[in-house]
């Protein structure tokens, strides 16, 4: 037994050596030095701006690239790239003014030239944000700082369309062509990217010639932590410096922990809807979508798809947003659901629900729609594709009723044309309403934000009322960090670390 | 017959080489079928959202899915033969060099898992059967049946809680490559090492045990008492060495499971592993990046199974010559 007992002593050694090092406090667990660690909830695809349609790209490339304008805080666009503009009379040419001394981290200098290649990218490729650019009619360098961009129609969106998130980034041709833009991009943006450790993690330094001056941090790293209760051990013990890689059941208790850790939380653009296809009987019958509308319980659902977290709306602009309107004509009321049915004259219904496996919300609160439908003598049959099916499906219009999201919207017009002008490239439900589509029309190329805020509301209302979509909830951003950094949390859930800082 | 054909041992490998050969050919075209077997069109399904009419014509070019099959079979076998896997969809990036990059992980996490495997088992196993019946034999038992019924999900957390989060002797997830500093790497490698090996050494205690218990009461085990033999001569050279072929097995198939990817323990320590690639890449229906890692692990278990035969000629002269 002699030799059992050497090698259980070899353990017990080994295991000395690697915690022994180790007090147990102030011990830095592979940070780095002065850096900032951020962990994300998994790996980005690639990391091409214009290619991917991954989050976890987003987050990072948020801090590689910058966009001609960008928006802040409170989701208004401000200078960036761009250090001004004008828009003409007719309202239908914009020039842009480039800023001067702007250089890519590879110390390339940024021209007009750069503009006109991303922009052209995106639309000659038909890439996934191409529709964003549809107004735009011409792009000329009038010279090396100056953009000019002709639009077919005067189009109070376009500089939401244009920065509103970094799918809209400039990037560098050369970077493009040699094909390593999808590994490792060089942008303007405040930080360049350093090292990239597969499967582990992304390492950015800080670019000292920033525009907007050099950052307070030298560096930031995102690691992709996909399970939450890790990420939050690792946020408790000091080794990473923020997170949104958080499950939601677990906010509540973290809320109690602000001792070492920040929780912050704010609703997102985001919205959940459901729609009725009004090409079907008895769906485009007003009244049977209405009851509908009146049938569901929307805290259930918010509570069953969140855990409380996400904000019950009964439209699609979330309550901290500049083009919030108030709306809440609809409650849980089964008596007034079942009247609205017996006047349409139908009873014993069946509905094809479509959701998607691969957003696990709908399926969740499908069960509960499903429910709530059920004493009204409507029979539910779920279906949950994958998206791609869903999408299909969506199209060409095989569906009763379906639930899914909108993500990343800033200007009114993304919330509402696309889904409800009867022209509307998204509106799969089939709804066509003539008032609606001249509001839409109108609030479109409307300069005064106070007459196109009202615009929208009416319009809004309108389709609530009308029940085209049946707004279901605004998820919140939830991501928790460091007490010692100063950060906030962002509607858009954009990630930006240039001016953050330890130590307050 | 010449002389090199009638060694028995060059026999025996030359059979379980060719023997492997056959196996891989076989998944090869198991692997190139999985593209042509899912239902839909795997380019439709790969772009999603990104979907347009362009998009779809240049990922089907890029992917060769618009040539005939049994092109398209050639095409895709003499690639592989040479190391070609074809390119990711998601990123376009080569499916070799995303498979090399989390190998470095993978080998870490299955080699140091595998130690503590051993240190677990052998010792545990031995002594219960060495004390069948006893109370040590019912702790070790019982122990075991735990270590094989916890899930690693929960056993991971509860490492997490305990070492990283409680006593803050470790970090709680991570990688560091051995070359880059070699302290660092085992201090992150140790709990997703332990966790791995807590339950294939529970696995492994049980096979050890009752490998050692078949072969105590042997007649050779009682002629050796009976010769007045030192009992740790016994027990090393007389019953050990005879108990080794089950434990070897066991301890094969653990390596090439660890080494396929365990994706559990991997999700929760972060670590940059072969298991969340595949994981990844199933969630994104990434067919070539699937296909490769299918390929790559089955050949990582050919290889392993073909180390263990060699093993067993080199323990038990017997099997050479069957």
């Amino acid at each position: 037994m002699r030799r059992t007992t050497a090698l259980i002593g070899a353990g017990t050694a080994a295991a000395i050596l690697i915690t022994g090092c180790s007090t147990g406090e102030g011990t830095d667990l592979g940070g780095t030095s002065g850096g900032l660690v951020a962990a994300i909830a998994g790996e980005p695809d690639q990391l091409d701006p214009h290619m991917t349609t991954s989050y976890f790209s987003f987050q990072v490339l948020e801090n590689v690239y910058d966009t001609l304008v960008e928006p802040d805080e409170n989701l208004e666009m401000q200078p960036a790239l761009a250090q001004s503009w004008d828009l003409s009379e007719d309202q239908l040419t914009w020039t842009f003014n480039l800023r001067d001394g702007v250089t890519f981290h590879d110390g390339s200098e940024f021209t007009a030239d750069d503009v006109l290649y991303s922009y052209n990218r995106i639309i000659d490729g038909e890439l996934s944000n191409a529709w964003r650019l549809s107004a735009i009619e011409d792009i000329v360098a009038v010279d090396p700082h100056t953009v000019e961009i002709t639009v077919s129609q005067p189009s109070p969106n376009l500089l939401s369309n244009l920065g509103g998130f970094k799918g809209l980034a400039i990037v560098q041709q050369a970077n493009v062509d040699s094909g390593d833009i999808t590994t490792h991009p060089i942008g303007t943006g405040p930080f360049a990217l350093d090292d990239y450790t597969s499967g582990d993690s992304i390492t950015l330094t800080a670019n000292e010639n920033h525009w907007a001056g050099a950052p307070e941090i030298p560096s930031v790293t995102f690691r992709f932590i996909s399970e939450g209760s890790t990420a939050i051990a690792a946020l408790k013990g000091g080794e990473i410096d923020w997170t949104d890689s958080i499950p939601t059941q677990q906010v509540e208790g973290l809320a109690g922990d602000s001792e070492v850790l920040t929780l912050g939380q704010t609703p997102s653009n985001d919205y959940w809807y459901l729609a009725l296809n009004q090409n079907r009987e008895p769906w485009s019958d007003v009244r049977v979508r209405q009851a509908i509308a009146y049938a569901i319980d929307r805290d259930a659902i918010v509570q069953a798809t969140s855990y409380g977290t996400a904000t019950a709306n009964q439209l699609a602009i979330p309550v901290q947003s500049v083009w919030y309107s108030e709306y809440d004509t609809y409650s849980t009321d089964l008596g007034r659901a079942q009247d609205l049915l017996d006047e349409a004259g139908v009873d014993d219904l069946t509905l094809d629900l479509m959701v998607s496996s691969d957003y696990p919300e709908t399926v969740t609160a499908a069960q509960i729609i499903a429910d709530n439908l059920e004493p009204l003598g409507i029979t539910v049959e779920i279906r949950s594709p994958d998206f791609a099916t869903w999408l299909d499906e969506q199209n060409t219009g095989e569906f009763d009723m379906l639930m899914m999201g909108w993500l990343g919207n800033i200007d009114p017009d993304d919330f509402y044309y696309a889904q409800h002008h009867s022209d509307g490239a998204s509106n799969a439900q089939g709804y066509a309403n003539a008032e609606v589509d001249g509001l839409l029309d109108e609030a479109r190329t409307e300069t005064d934000a106070d007459t196109r805020k009202e615009l929208y509301g009416e319009l809004a209302t309108i389709i609530a009322d009308e029940a085209s979509y049946i707004y279901l909830y605004n998820p919140s951003v939830i991501q928790a960090w460091n007490p010692d950094l100063d950060y906030e949390v962002r509607g858009d859930r954009a990630v930006r670390f240039r001016d953050v800082s330890f130590g307050k | 017959m010449s002389a090199f054909l009638r060694n028995s041992t060059v026999r025996f490998l030359a059979r379980r080489l060719a023997y492997s050969a056959i196996v891989l050919a076989g998944v090869m075209v198991v692997v190139f079928s999985l593209v042509h077997l899912v239902p839909g069109d795997p380019i439709r399904i790969a772009l999603g959202t990104r979907y347009t009419p362009e998009a779809y014509d240049a990922l089907l070019v890029a992917s060769g899915l618009d040539r005939p099959l049994w092109e398209q079979f050639f095409s895709y076998i003499g690639s592989a033969v040479t190391g070609d896997l074809g390119v990711s969809f998601r990123n376009g990036s080569p499916v070799t060099v995303n498979l090399l990059d989390r190998l470095p992980a993978t080998a870490s996490l299955a080699i140091v898992g595998l130690i503590v495997a051993l240190l677990i088992s052998v010792p545990a196993g031995i002594w219960s059967a060495l004390h069948e019946g006893r109370v040590s034999d019912a702790i070790v038992r019982v122990s075991s049946q735990f270590g094989v019924s916890v899930p690693d999900f929960w056993m991971g957390m509860l490492m997490i809680t305990l070492f990283s989060s409680v006593l803050g002797w470790l970090p709680s997830s991570g990688y560091v490559p051995l070359t880059e500093d070699p302290l660092l790497w085992l201090r992150h490698v140790t709990l997703p090492a332990v966790t791995v090996g807590i339950v294939a050494g529970a696995i492994m205690t049980r096979y050890i045990r009752a490998a050692v218990l078949e072969v105590v009461d042997a007649g050779y085990v009682r002629t050796a008492r009976s010769k007045g033999l030192a009992p740790a001569v016994i027990t090393f050279r007389h019953i050990v060495r005879n108990a080794l072929i089950p434990v070897l097995t066991i301890a094969g198939i653990q390596l090439a499971t660890i080494l396929g990817g365990v994706i559990v323990v991997e999700v929760v320590f972060a670590w940059p592993g072969i298991g969340r690639l595949v994981f990844d890449a199933v969630a994104a229906r990434d067919y070539p990046l699937i296909q490769g890692a299918v390929l790559l692990i089955a050949a990582l278990f050919l290889l392993i199974n073909l180390i263990v035969d060699v093993l067993y000629a080199v323990v038990d002269p017997r099997i050479r010559l069957s």
